[in-house]
């Protein structure tokens, strides 16, 4: 706008500022009315903090529920709201061995809205780690990992990873007798690893067994540490997800009258070395310069398609966490006695694989196998190159490889279904019923 | 696949002032990553504990009458078991040598409550995961007559102290 077509406005007068008040607060926190055209609708967008990590622009079969079932979004709003319960249960927990598990107890008895955060935490965790490993299922049943995803899967990896590592750690923090021998079996099959392992479970122990020393690490790990990381962690895994060219779909999502320039390699060249030219920011962009009305365009505005899909995940999981908060209380067994462990002794539920399979061999149930599996996990994308049955469920093309994933999941399931179940005292096989 | 911009030393530098550039930007990576890889060593030298709050590895447990013969008595705190047959006098580890539960007394010997390993009267394992026999530690009469044990020092299985 040129100065002449906007002469300086007359001063606004106390009232009318004071009249104006409520929207011209409204006005200077969101730049944008709720938007009604399509220039409006990116304006929103990218400029409201929460929403600018999305893209302007999503891609229509990323929003297909059938797709991604919306399980790294569950996992994320899942670790949203553990930090949120965590936060608010740090202000009574006291991680010193004569005191937490009083305050367990009084997070059940006196704390306003204690047992129910205790129990939104508890629900939550175990959701986590049940829907982080679906999500990790999901990105290998189709082929979201291959090229240019390779990074993001190995990145994944590591924040799946981390989850077992944060559920393990929470798990002392109660200080009964689960937690006890739960972690006293752990860090000895830590111990089992070759060469460091007896330096890691002396390093997470603080000392040569479970007591107050490794509660002490064990909450700090807990409370600061690996949050910290598994938020870094997010926050690149989402980063990337944009910079690899949103979600993974097949070639046929794309497909309809494809363009000669739509090879990359061919508009690269542009900016190459020998040019004497120079260009602008968008010169150096991949891909074609622009896009607009010259591709097939199969996206659609973020706002309002992915915001309302996000929000209705996000609410579905909370509800769902609310509902089995107020029907089922976490568990709280008996003080820690050192002398006696419970008979038999179980590991949670996600860990009770291993721990069948550690009842056989510690090295192999504990250390080799599990290390082989993730080894597999971070080497997937660079072994497996081949381009095709990308962002097709089962793809026929990717038999053998999601055969052999499903055999080790099967396998696992298997384990811990014997290890639930058929287990009774001294770890002897039993009859469920 | 990257684009290649030909990068310019605008200043039209000698290739002498580009080498010294070259190898500073060298050193300064290097000095840097030293620092990481130092930072992150004094890390762990960090929350390697020099003292262990724990209890004491060597203690006392009573006068030799405290354990008439026939005695297999466990001292839980301790995680220890006394076995004492006429004269002959010993100490047993209760921690499973598997992952470190405690196991119990049973009637041929002890079972390990967490996955089943299963030791006769002396400590052998007669089954289940558990790689190795429970230790047996060195039992001493000090000159106040009482009986002490040292938790870190393991002695052959089967070596008692005779009385
Ligand atoms: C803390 C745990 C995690 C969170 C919060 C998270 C979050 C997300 C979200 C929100 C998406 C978008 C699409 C969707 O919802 O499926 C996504 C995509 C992706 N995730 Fe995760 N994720 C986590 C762990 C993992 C794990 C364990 C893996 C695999 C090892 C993984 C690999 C990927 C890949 C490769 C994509 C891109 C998929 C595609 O392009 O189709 N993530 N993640
Ligand atoms: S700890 Fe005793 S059998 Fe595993």
């Amino acid at each position: 706008m040129s100065p002449a077509a906007n002469p300086i406005p007359p001063k606004p007068g106390l009232l009318t500022a004071l009249k104006e008040l409520p929207k011209n607060v409204w006005n200077s926190i969101f730049r944008n009315p709720l938007p009604s055209n399509d220039l409006e609708k990116s304006a929103t967008s990218f400029t409201n903090f929460f929403l600018h990590i999305h893209p302007v622009k999503v891609h229509k079969h990323s929003l297909k529920p059938t797709y991604t079932l919306g399980l790294g979004l569950i996992s994320f709003f899942l670790f949203v709201i553990l930090i949120l319960t965590g936060i608010l249960l740090m202000f009574y927990y006291v991680p010193s061995t004569t005191q937490a598990y009083d305050r367990m107890l009084d997070l059940r008895g006196t704390v306003a809205f204690g047992m129910i955060l205790r129990n939104m935490h508890r629900w939550s965790a175990h959701g986590m780690v049940a829907v982080v490993f679906l999500h990790l299922a999901r990105v290998f049943f189709t082929g979201a990992y291959k090229k240019p995803r390779e990074f993001n899967w190995v990145l994944g990896v590591v924040l799946f990873l981390l989850t077992l590592f944060m559920s393990f750690t929470g798990y002392l923090l109660p200080w009964d007798q689960l937690a006890f021998w739960a972690i006293t079996v752990g860090t000895a099959i830590a111990g089992y690893a070759p060469v460091v392992g007896k330096d890691i479970q002396f390093l997470l122990m603080g000392g040569t067994s479970v007591g107050q020393e490794a509660l002490l690490r064990f909450y700090v790990l807990h409370v600061a540490v690996l949050p910290a990381i598994l938020t870094l962690g997010i926050s690149i895994h989402f980063w990337r997800i944009r910079k690899d060219g949103g979600l993974s779909r097949p070639p046929e999502a794309d497909a309809t009258p494809a363009l000669e320039f739509s090879a990359p390699a061919a508009t690269m060249k542009v900016a190459g070395p020998e040019s004497r030219k120079t260009y602008g920011l968008q010169g150096l962009v991949r891909g074609p310069i622009t896009k607009a009305g010259q591709v097939p365009d199969n996206t659609v505005f973020s706002w309002p398609d992915l915001f309302r899909a996000e929000l209705f995940t996000f609410v579905i999981t909370l509800s769902a966490i609310l509902i089995l908060s107020l029907l089922f209380n976490a568990p709280l067994e008996e003080p820690v006695n050192i002398l006696h462990p419970p008979n038999p002794a179980k590991a949670p539920w996600y860990f009770l694989g291993l721990q069948e399979m550690v009842s056989y061999s510690a090295f192999w149930g504990g250390i080799g196998i599990p290390t082989i599996f993730v080894v597999l996990l971070f080497i997937t994308p660079y072994i497996d190159r081949a381009q095709t049955g990308v962002g097709k469920w089962f793809a026929k093309e990717r038999l053998l490889a999601n055969t052999i994933f499903l055999t080790f999941v099967l396998a696992n399931i298997v384990f811990v279904i014997i290890g639930t179940f058929f287990r009774g005292p001294n770890w002897a096989f039993v009859m469920p019923w | 696949m990257a684009v290649n911009l030909k990068r310019s030393s605008g200043t039209g530098a000698s290739t002498e002032q580009i080498q010294r550039r070259r190898m500073l930007g060298w050193l300064t990576g290097l000095g840097l990553f030293g620092s990481g890889i130092l930072s992150a060593v004094s890390n762990f030298v960090f929350i390697k504990p020099r003292a262990t709050y724990g209890q004491p590895q060597r203690f006392s447990i009573g006068k030799p009458d405290d354990f008439p013969p026939g005695t297999r008595a466990t001292l839980g705190a301790r995680s220890l078991c006394v076995v004492r047959e006429g004269n002959k006098i010993a100490a047993l580890s209760t921690t499973c040598t598997h992952l470190g539960c405690i196991v119990g007394v049973s009637d041929t010997g002890f079972a390990c409550p967490c996955h089943g390993s299963r030791f006769d009267q002396d400590g052998t394992v007669t089954g289940g995961p558990a790689p190795r026999p429970l230790p047996w530690y060195k039992l001493t009469l000090a000159p106040n007559g009482e009986l002490e044990v040292d938790k870190d020092i393991e002695i052959t299985p089967g070596s008692y102290l005779s009385l």
